[in-house]
């Protein structure tokens, strides 16, 4: 079982929550491919079927339509299922239990659906097309899912405590490059921290960055860059694409005037277009340039090192799309 | 299996000529009460199906409407078997399943209409009108996603050491779908209390079942899953309660699922709007001679369950359920548009 050195890293942090929640409300469980014996893929759930046993820690056939639906069954009837997708990759298999038993089921009949989807997503580890996949934008245009999207250890631990509590399907998206490279500084805390409310994860006066997941770390590791240069960053942690915290956005873009949405995902179509629209509607007097997209490439995303990093927004591209924004 | 599914229609499933199979002697040790609720439900279920065929012609409802004609025995001879606390998830062929554990006709009708007093208050319509307190799942279109759903119905009464069932029903189409395997492959790993209904009615909208499998029973599919998988005649409701009745012992005991096919014949189109042109005339001939609710009234009438008096009025009475119904789902209110983004998400 995990446990919470002071020092917890992303994916411990994930471990933590779950221990938490699993030993506070016995009406959850985990269910998946591979997450009792094995631990999980990643070894998020390492430990838990020792603690748990095979009653609360499922492991499942590879079926992800069908335990999908089973999630969505015992929601219906009092469960809190936590669903485990070993790789985001893998939701399309599910799509159709997801978008049409599970979304859409409340505003149908009334009846909560409190089933939380946690997978790991994203790109940066070499692992080719259909191990890389951002997955948040096929969901954010389905009504009736919250997407979360946790870019540090303590928000991974207080939005999936929160996710697990919301009476919501939530799709709950970990960045997998972040799991062992992001470490806590200090203990966590395992209170919830609400769906829907922005973080300003460092103030500044000259440009808004708006992003979520491993896109604040590298707002973050541009900012000083930028400072020296006379750039004044303001780096808007959205944690929550739905619902998303409009107020916080609109509020640091009427202060800077200028306003870059960066993800990982595919710019175009990208939940970043959202943002933008969103800013343009509620803004659009006080912006001194157009809002600007930083994502990936329109391609799949590659194996080979210097291709993936060809597709997927690097430092240098980050900080150069903000310097022009800044400067123009 | 009991002796009344041993009997049954056995070989090719386009075959119309199963013998009858419920007779006489097999209804005399039966709980009477338990008879005249299968026979009043399927009579009533006819009785409102009809109607609305009526009020789809006439123009009362929204969109097309899908009706169980010669369902009736599976249906509410399925749905018999549960104990209110068990959990259902039909499709739209089984009117008479939802009525059996109390839904009421007319709220069926304002589905059809789009009413506000439908069970999803207009928000869906037409077919999908389970409700959760009657342990009943509102499906949606994409059938048989009823199936993996209905493994979470059960896996939550496992979970809890409840001994709850949850009956599933699907047509020979569904069985072609990724979620029918994957729902007999997770319940089956799991062990978990689901009895798996095939309503065979030869066709999945106009593709016939030869064209669908070349499996030579749709029951045949359980041996793939280490299951038990029984075919029945679908006309004829003592069949269908006894193989429904014995996997839900089998479920309930903590034994795991099985299937019952059912074998019937869809006497409409896969809704109203469909003339069927495509359905042989002859095999409307031949299973016009197998009308379920027919053929059951038959049974009770030859083993003096009911006499020809009750009969008349249970049909008389059936026929005012539907008449009145019809009046109150006409009479009631449409939703009010300006609460069309409530709801969206629980609180």
């Amino acid at each position: 079982m995990p446990t919470d050195s002071g020092q917890a890293t992303y994916l411990e942090a994930v471990g933590l929550a779950l221990d938490h929640e699993m030993e506070r409300d016995p009406d959850t469980f985990l269910i998946g491919e591979d997450v009792g014996q094995y631990g999980g893929a990643f070894k998020v759930t390492k430990g838990f079927l020792d603690k748990y046993g095979p009653r609360r820690v499922v492991d499942t056939p590879i079926a992800e339509t069908g335990f999908t639906g089973l999630a969505a069954g015992a929601a219906l009837v009092g469960l809190r299922p936590i669903v485990e997708y070993q790789f985001a990759d893998f939701i399309s298999c599910a799509f159709d239990p997801i978008v049409n038993v599970l979304a859409r089921h409340h505003y149908r009949t009334g009846d909560s659906m409190p089933v939380t989807m946690r997978a790991p997503f994203g790109g940066r580890l070499r692992a080719g097309p259909c191990h890389s996949q951002s997955v948040e934008s096929y969901f954010a245009h389905v009504p009736g899912i919250k997407i979360v999207m946790p870019g540090t250890p303590q928000d991974a631990a207080g939005l999936l405590i929160s996710s697990i509590r919301d009476n919501n399907p939530t799709l709950y998206l970990e960045n997998k490059y972040l799991y062992r490279r992001l470490k806590a500084t200090g203990k966590l805390s395992m209170d919830p921290i609400p769906l829907g409310v922005a973080n300003v994860v460092r103030e500044g006066t000259d440009v808004t960055l708006i992003t979520y997941s491993a896109g604040v770390h590298q707002g973050l590791e541009i900012a000083d860059e930028l400072e020296k240069e006379g750039i004044s960053l303001e780096v808007v942690d959205i944690r929550t694409l739905v619902p998303l915290d409009v107020e916080t956005i609109v509020k640091s873009v009427k202060k800077t005037s200028r306003a870059v949405v960066l993800h990982e995902a595919a710019t175009r179509m990208g939940y970043g277009a959202e943002i933008a629209a969103t800013i343009q509607e509620e803004a659009f007097f006080y912006l001194d340039q157009p809002v600007h997209r930083i994502g990936a490439k329109n391609t799949p995303t590659p194996t080979s090192p210097g291709l993936e990093d060809a597709v997927i927004p690097q430092p240098a591209d980050i900080a150069n799309a903000i310097r022009k924004v800044a400067k123009a | 299996m009991a002796t009344s599914a041993k009997t049954a229609s056995k070989g090719s499933n386009g075959a119309a000529a199963a013998a009858p199979t419920a007779t006489a002697t097999a209804v005399a040790d039966r709980d009477p009460a338990l008879l005249r609720r299968i026979y009043e439900t399927m009579v009533l279920t006819r009785a409102v199906e009809d109607r609305m065929v009526a009020m789809y012609k006439g123009g009362d409802l929204l969109g097309s409407l899908y009706t169980g004609h010669w369902h009736e025995a599976i249906s509410v001879g399925a749905a018999s078997t549960l104990r209110p606390d068990d959990y259902m998830a039909p499709i739209h062929r089984d009117l008479g399943a939802h009525l059996y554990r109390g839904m009421e006709p007319w709220q069926v009708m304002a589905s059809f209409m789009g009413k506000a007093t439908s069970p999803t208050g207009g928000r869906d319509g037409t077919l999908h009108y389970g409700r959760l307190d009657l342990g009943h799942y509102n499906l949606p279109s994409h059938i048989p996603a009823n199936f993996p759903v209905a493994t979470g119905m059960a896996f939550a009464a496992k979970y809890r050491g409840q001994d709850k069932v949850c009956l599933a029903f699907c047509g020979d189409g569904s069985t072609s779908r990724a979620d029918f395997h994957e729902a007999l492959t997770m319940s089956s790993a799991l062990g978990l209390p689901n009895v798996f209904v095939i309503e065979n009615n030869q066709f999945a909208y106009s593709t016939p079942i030869r064209m669908q499998s070349n499996s030579e029973k749709f029951s045949d599919k359980a041996v793939a899953y280490g299951i038990p998988g029984v075919t029945v005649d679908g006309t004829d409701a003592l069949a269908v309660h006894d193989a429904v009745a014995e996997g839900v012992a089998r479920a309930r005991a903590g034994n795991g699922p099985s299937i019952v096919e059912g074998v019937t014949m869809r006497m409409h189109g896969h809704a109203e709007h469909d003339p069927a042109d495509y359905v042989p005339h002859e095999m409307y001939e031949e299973w016009a001679k197998k009308d379920p609710v027919e053929l059951f009234e038959k049974v009770l009438l030859e083993a003096g369950v009911i006499d020809a008096d009750v009969a008349a009025q249970v049909r008389k009475d059936a026929r005012q359920v539907a008449i009145d119904a019809r009046k109150r789902a006409l009479g009631d209110p449409m939703p009010d548009p300006s609460t069309v983004e409530e709801g969206v998400y629980a609180d």
